[in-house]
């Protein structure tokens, strides 16, 4: 696959998988406030994902899932470190990347 | 021979990067090339314009392609860049090659199209360029029944802007309530009700269909899964999708939102070439996650980033906490970074502090009911995000809050903070120290429930 073709396959991998996860999130969150919701006319996007892909992405926490996320490098590139991660107390921010200009 | 900068687009980011450019690096030539005749203007002013809350179009304009001629910019209007030679550093343009040193993309987004039959008719209006805005307003005056599709702010606004103008107004969204991608459902519903009070007829967990033609190819209704709705004129409001074709056509990376991957100086990935606004994406400082489609007041930062560096400078963006709000209706909404929907679909786990307070002291005329939900990091209770509504201060307070979040404020600081106490202007206990305080006795609560006896 090219390049290109590879970028397009994790473009449409992410937005699918937003939509599943927030599909999910608005049915529960409906349920919370019950008399301001009317059910969803958002397309399913298939068993898979509703009773796989779901449960198993709620099962793990989000520190770990947030690790994984940078080490697979699905989280910004090129960017300082968050001033703080989640849970840790708070620092003053880093100083900016010191990166080499490419030019 | 000074360096010579050629900036793409002519938008929130492309203005910015432009003249911060030329200022920073008064030697440098800075040329603009955009496909439009017209810039610096307020796009988000459109749809009150439409609703003549802003009496006239006109209004709208900020300055003219003369200021920035005189202010030493070479301005290329009407002119469509249609490829880039890296190797050459040269752009080409009415089948004019043109030379560059540095190079910024600032190309901005299009709006999603809807994949339904139809889709290609007459009538269906997508808000962005002022000119055919103009020509729009004018078609409106002889127009009685609008549809608006999609459940983001800007159908919001139009719905509220074509009812103010005298439409009979179908607003329609798949959703389960009111912008259910972006705000929760408790604070959907005033929004909604104020819409409602407008006289827009507010149709939630609707699915589009499809666009049925009439004379002359023209929309005549919009079929959905709640019936056919007829209509003069169907207004399209889905996502911004960024508008990266000539990014593709020279190998910039493309991120997982298929926008361009910038570093944190709007630096692409081919040297010399710097992108900003809609057509890039930047992290959320709360996930690290690429997000794009941010607002106009983002392109604008981005845009001053990227030419500060393309001028020699070193200028750092930092990742994003996005304050939003806007007005439904006559009611405002807004924010910053997620809400209870967001944080439950990302897996996030959250503890939320809700409260009411009122804008101004609440003897004084005009006082109005604030509404303040904070969602903090369990245990160490650190701000991650918030929804408000009520009226006055709703967008100042979204602004503060994204910046305490961004340094990492607790809701124990918000419960404690200083605050103005001014009959006409601000309340003597806050609304979101109300919230924070109401969060951190419900906190007790649960600590105590959890101990036993």
């Amino acid at each position: 696959m090219s390049p290109s073709g590879v970028t397009e396959q994790k473009r449409r991998l992410r937005a699918r998988s937003e939509q599943v996860l927030r599909m999910a999130a608005m049915d529960d969150v409906a349920r919370r406030y019950p008399r301001r919701t009317v059910p969803s006319a958002l397309s399913d996007e298939g068993p898979f994902w509703r009773f796989v892909f779901v449960p198993l992405y709620r099962r793990v926490p989000w520190e770990f899932k947030a690790r994984a996320m940078r080490k697979l490098k699905m989280t910004a590139q090129g960017w300082p470190e968050q001033s703080r991660r989640f849970g840790e107390p708070w620092r003053p921010p880093a100083p900016s990347a010191s990166r080499s200009d490419p030019e | 021979m000074s360096e010579r900068l050629i900036v793409i687009g002519g938008g929130g980011a492309g203005t910015a990067a432009s003249t911060i450019a030329k200022r920073a690096n008064p030697d440098m030539r800075v040329g603009v090339f955009s496909e439009f005749p017209d810039i610096a203007y307020s796009p988000c002013g459109i749809p009150y314009a439409h609703g003549r809350e802003i009496p006239e179009f006109q209004n709208l304009f900020l300055s003219t392609v003369q200021r920035y001629v005189e202010d030493g910019l070479e301005m290329h209007m009407e002119t469509t860049v249609t490829d880039i030679d890296l190797d050459r550093r040269t752009v080409t343009a009415r089948n004019k090659h043109e030379g560059f040193d540095k190079l910024i993309l600032c190309t901005g987004f299009h709006w999603e199209q809807p994949a339904v039959p139809g889709a290609n008719l007459e009538g269906l209006h997508y808000v962005k360029d002022i000119r055919r805005a103009m020509e729009f307003d004018k078609e409106l005056d002889s127009m009685k029944r609008a549809v608006v599709i999609g459940g983001m702010w800007l159908g919001v606004e139009m719905s509220g802007a074509l009812a103010r103008r005298g439409l009979e107004v179908q607003f329609i969204d798949e959703g389960p309530w009111l912008l259910s991608e972006l705000v929760d459902p408790d604070v959907a519903e005033p929004a909604q009700e104020a819409l409602e009070k407008l006289g827009v007829n507010v149709r939630m967990g609707t699915k589009l269909l499809g666009f049925e033609g009439g004379a002359g190819g023209r929309v005549r209704a919009v079929s959905t899964s709640g019936g056919e709705l007829e209509c003069d004129v169907a207004v399209i409001c889905l996502h911004k999708l960024p508008n990266t074709s000539l990014a593709e056509s020279i190998g910039l990376s493309l991120g997982t939102t298929g926008a361009v991957v910038v570093d944190d100086h709007m630096r692409t990935s081919a040297p010399g070439v710097w992108a900003a606004g809609d057509v890039v994406e930047v992290p959320h400082g709360l996930s690290m996650l690429p997000i794009t489609g941010l607002t106009g007041s983002h392109a604008y930062s981005q845009g001053r980033v990227a030419g500060a560096n393309a001028a020699g400078e070193d200028r750092v963006y930092d990742p994003v906490w996005i304050p939003w709000g806007f007005m439904s209706g006559d009611y405002t909404i807004g924010g910053f970074s997620i809400g209870e929907t967001l944080a439950e679909a990302m897996g996030i786990p959250y503890v939320v502090a809700k409260g009411v307070g009122v804008s101004r002291a609440r003897y004084f005329p005009g006082a109005a009911r604030t509404h303040v939900k904070l969602l903090a990091e369990p245990g160490t209770l650190r701000l991650i995000g918030a929804q408000l509504h009520g009226g006055e201060g709703i967008k100042e307070r979204c602004d503060f809050l994204a910046f305490v979040g961004k340094r990492g404020a607790t809701l124990e600081d918000l419960a404690w903070m200083e605050n103005i106490y001014s009959p006409p202007i601000g309340a003597l206990y806050e609304p979101i120290q109300i919230a924070a305080q109401n969060g951190l006795a419900e906190q007790r609560a649960r600590e105590r429930e959890a101990v036993p006896a």
